[in-house]
């Protein structure tokens, strides 16, 4: 499958395609359906096809398991302490969840940078669950 | 301001957890680790004294005032608890301070670290929660993180006895999450005070559905906390897994289950529908039997560590009997043997660590003569196994005084004969270890005094955990008088 020239000329085209999806539906979640989950998840779509079609190498070439790790427990971290200011400060005071304004960052909330983190986190993840089970942690 | 410290004991372990993999230094990580246990038990004792003096409260997370925020009630129950795991936690985790190189390869001991703070954020999550759904969604950390603590050995057995437990747990939360949500599309809440106002109501109309929804929620439950027939994951797992996850699954983690029980049979439900159906009987029948069964496989076990966690899975009996009594005091009763059992079962599993290691063999029959090489942990494994058959002060003889108090209160004398029986089958497993450890001319013969023991700061958590059970026992009073006025 590495050799194929086809196909490896196609993905150098669609993998920056998705990973502009991936973003642009990130930072929609807060005006339209999508959200981190679901954009982190395109994210890591886009590591695992590379993945497969040019190999582990060049994947760890971009980025390494260490750091990505700690990306990953950085987001973490502060997606916590946002959290915790918005739980101990008793959230938005509103009965339902705000909808943001286009072009608005702050405007849905503590929607958008918790998106942000969930992408990312999500992203690392599911890229680090499928490396360990393709070869096997090694 | 101490509304805000159940939250903050959540947060404060669930960030130190994460913080571990961005240092990746192994003393750091332990370093992190005691810190922000020592942190969760200063708070908690605040808890604890300000429900002593305040009353219980709620705290309401997320949206306040309306039905669908996270509710958190910490009523006596929750903050005796709550101290309680953050201490045997914390002990634990000062224990693994020497000992976790011996049995976690090296490269893995942070990772570790991270399990057991994500762990104990759970296990108070759960106890913490007034809400269905938020405690199913702790009750899977909890099961995850105690999958991790016992796969981390990397041996063939461990691997075996994880996917044993992971499976066996994964069908316990799909009941649990059936349960919960038969539950909602009959009551339309999760909130169990809600849930509780409606179904007082209403109950009359859907005997069935009633029914269903307890059978569910014992049986997945019943899987989590080693139920009688259900216990199959629970020896494996407990004896291969690193001495201090096995302290800390059997001393904290099967506990949590039962509690959750206790709070949905008599908080969501209460004692009159509870006492209407055939569940209690259920209950106290799988208790009984894993008194007896439990203890009968114990006794034919080869194993130290096998042994003392088939000796947990009797000791559950004895919670799962006082829950299924169905009375105020049987349940204050069960409540305490979770306080009681805690301390002394992991105190049990750091010594019988200790002997183990030092010995070089998991064998019973090789233990002969360790109360020359190893007086004080003999000792303590003696004062801890003493609880456990039942002695006078410590805290085993109270919850079976009190337990049979409760039986003969409910003019159900013949149970009585069951605890008797169980007191007498734990005598049978435990004295041999500790007469050929102590006594007999041939077991000691060759044996150099105190050879084998090991620096007393090694042994100052097990002290401290076997101090704590007979101020326990010592206290029992005042403990059972404060866990009965949330009934």
């Amino acid at each position: 499958m590495k050799n194929d020239i086809v196909l490896r000329e196609v993905c150098k085209f669609m993998i920056p395609a998705i990973q502009l999806y991936a973003v642009y539906i990130i930072l929609h979640g807060h005006i339209s359906p999508g959200g981190g989950f679901a954009g982190g998840t395109i994210l890591s779509c886009s590591f695992i096809i590379a993945h497969l079609v040019f190999g582990r190498d060049y994947v760890k070439s971009k980025f390494n398991f260490n750091l990505l790790i700690k990306i990953m427990s950085i987001c973490l971290i502060i997606y916590g302490i946002i959290k915790m200011y918005s739980f101990l400060t008793s959230g938005t005071h509103l009965p339902h969840p705000p909808i943001g304004v286009p072009g608005n960052i702050l405007s849905g909330g503590f929607i958008l940078p918790l998106n942000i983190l969930v992408g990312i986190i999500v992203a690392c993840v599911m890229y680090i669950v499928f490396d360990l089970f393709m070869e096997g942690g090694k | 301001m101490y509304k805000y410290f159940p939250l903050i004991n959540v947060f404060v372990l669930m960030i130190t957890a994460f913080t571990i993999p961005i240092v990746r230094k192994k003393k750091i990580a332990r370093e992190l680790s005691i810190f922000s246990n020592a942190v969760i038990l200063i708070l908690s004792i605040f808890i604890l004294v300000n429900v002593i003096s305040i009353g219980d409260f709620h705290y309401k997370a997320g949206y306040p005032n309306t039905f669908f925020g996270i509710d958190w009630y910490i009523g006596s129950i929750e903050s005796v608890l709550s101290v309680l795991f953050a201490f045997v936690s914390l002990l634990i985790v000062i224990y693994s301070y020497k000992s976790i190189e011996h049995e976690v390869p090296n490269e893995k001991i942070d990772f570790y670290y991270i399990l057991l703070n994500l762990l104990l954020a759970s296990l108070l999550g759960i106890i913490y929660t007034n809400d269905l759904f938020n405690s199913y969604v702790f009750i899977e950390v909890s099961t995850l993180a105690s999958c991790g603590i016992i796969v981390i050995k990397d041996k063939k057995a461990n691997i075996k006895a994880t996917i044993k437990y992971l499976i066996m747990s994964t069908v316990g939360s799909g009941l649990i999450l059936m349960a919960i949500a038969y539950i909602y599309s009959l009551t339309g809440h999760l909130n169990m005070s809600l849930i509780h106002e409606v179904i007082i109501k209403n109950y009359t109309q859907y005997p069935n559905s009633v029914l269903i929804i307890l059978v569910l929620f014992t049986v997945g439950l019943g899987v989590k906390s080693a139920m009688f027939p259900l216990h199959g994951w629970l020896p494996d797992a407990h004896s291969s897994a690193p001495t201090p996850s096995s302290a800390l699954l059997s001393g904290l983690v099967i506990k949590v289950y039962a509690f959750t029980l206790i709070k949905i049979l008599y908080r969501v439900f209460s004692f009159s529908i509870v006492n209407e159906t055939i569940i209690l009987n259920v209950i106290i029948l799988l208790g009984s039997c894993g008194m007896i069964f439990g203890s009968i496989m114990a006794i034919t076990q080869k194993e130290l560590k096998r042994m003392v966690a088939y000796s947990s899975i009797a000791q559950m009996g004895y919670v799962f009997f006082g829950i299924g009594l169905g009375t105020p005091a049987g349940v204050a009763t069960a409540v305490f043997h979770i306080v009681g059992h805690a301390v002394t079962k992991s105190a049990l599993f750091l010594c019988s660590g200790l002997m183990i290691e030092k010995v070089g063999s998991k064998k019973i029959s090789d233990l002969k003569g360790i109360g020359k090489e190893m007086p004080l942990a003999l000792v303590l494994f003696t004062l801890g196994a003493f609880s456990m058959i039942g002695i006078p002060i410590l805290p085993g003889f109270i919850s079976k005084w009190y337990l049979s108090l409760a039986c003969i209160e409910i003019n159900r004398l013949s149970l009585v004969i069951i605890i008797l029986t169980s007191s007498i089958l734990n005598v049978i497993y435990y004295f041999p270890i500790i007469i050929n450890g102590f006594f007999g001319h041939e077991n000691l013969e060759g044996k150099v005094y105190k050879s084998k023991s090991v620096s007393i700061d090694r042994m100052l958590p097990i002290i401290f955990l076997m101090t704590a059970m007979v101020l326990v026992g010592g206290f029992s009073k005042n403990i059972l008088n404060f866990i009965s006025t949330a009934f």
